[in-house]
């Protein structure tokens, strides 16, 4: 069977997320695109366990997130102290060196656990699902729920930003502020 | 498997737009999760600082070793079914 030139464009159209999403868990870009491309090729692979019509962005989002956790482990094992090597590469974008506020923002997602800056970057960011992050990640539907305002609580304490509630599902005083 | 046939946020545009993404990532934020009770909704400042974070990587050039890539796998199909025949 020969592959389909739809299944081609469609991992040719995600690769952008795809590269969004391994600079934020990766934090280093060199390394991010090393892991879209393994991502391609297993994605390529086994292509016919693909259902057509099915979320193949979240498809793919599942082999990339694997892929990052199988290659941390086989690094732990290498190197003990990654974070040393791995902080000295932190600067990612160029860029966006001209946006404090961007690069502030960045340097505060990296401060975050790994499974709470996935989540919230799943959620709040790739426009997933709790149910589908949770999917993503092979996790309960309330552990990324946790994970995500846990990670918004701690971001909003890096970033030195107030005025919203950290607390509770209704942030009903959200809007009220906002008015007035 | 991620069986639900869900809107795939940003991965159709590309198909149309080529490699070069546009900034038509915020869009997909009026979608479900727009109540204002969604703690990374409009309302929220991480809500927006994360998705102006995004699309900021997003639209990003791409390399085009993925491409190049991506001919180099449908390249090997090819003589893997012609093979076949022997």
């Amino acid at each position: 069977m020969s592959p389909s030139p739809s299944f081609r464009n469609g991992l040719l159209a995600a690769v952008p997320v795809l590269r969004a999403f391994a600079v934020s868990l990766a934090k280093n870009a060199d390394r991010a695109d090393d892991l879209v491309q393994e991502t391609l090729v297993k994605a390529w692979d086994k292509q016919d366990s693909f259902q057509p019509g099915t979320n193949l962005k979240a498809w793919l989002f599942t082999i990339l997130r694997n892929e990052f956790y199988s290659q941390m482990r086989k690094r732990k094992r290498e190197v003990e102290d990654t974070d040393g090597t791995m902080t000295a590469q932190l600067s990612v974008h160029p860029s966006q060196e001209g946006s404090t506020d961007l690069t502030d923002f960045r340097k505060a997602l990296e401060l975050l656990p790994e499974d709470q800056r996935e989540a919230i970057i799943l959620v709040g960011a790739s426009g997933f699902s709790y149910e589908e992050a949770a999917e993503i990640c092979g996790c309960a539907v309330g552990t990324i729920k946790s994970r995500v305002s846990r990670a918004r609580a701690r971001l909003q304490e890096i970033l030195g930003i107030e005025g919203e509630s950290d607390f509770g599902p209704g942030s009903s005083t959200t809007h009220i502020t906002n008015v007035a | 498997m991620i069986g639900k046939t869900v809107r795939e946020p940003g991965c159709q545009t590309g198909v149309e737009t080529g490699m070069k993404y546009q900034k038509t990532e915020m869009k997909r934020d009026s979608g479900e999760r727009r109540s204002g009770s969604d703690p990374l909704g409009p309302n929220s400042e991480i809500g927006r600082k994360l998705r102006q974070y995004y699309a900021d990587l997003i639209s990003e050039e791409i390399p085009d070793r993925f491409n190049q890539l991506l001919s180099e796998l449908e390249g090997k199909e090819q003589p893997q079914s012609a093979v076949k025949e022997d």
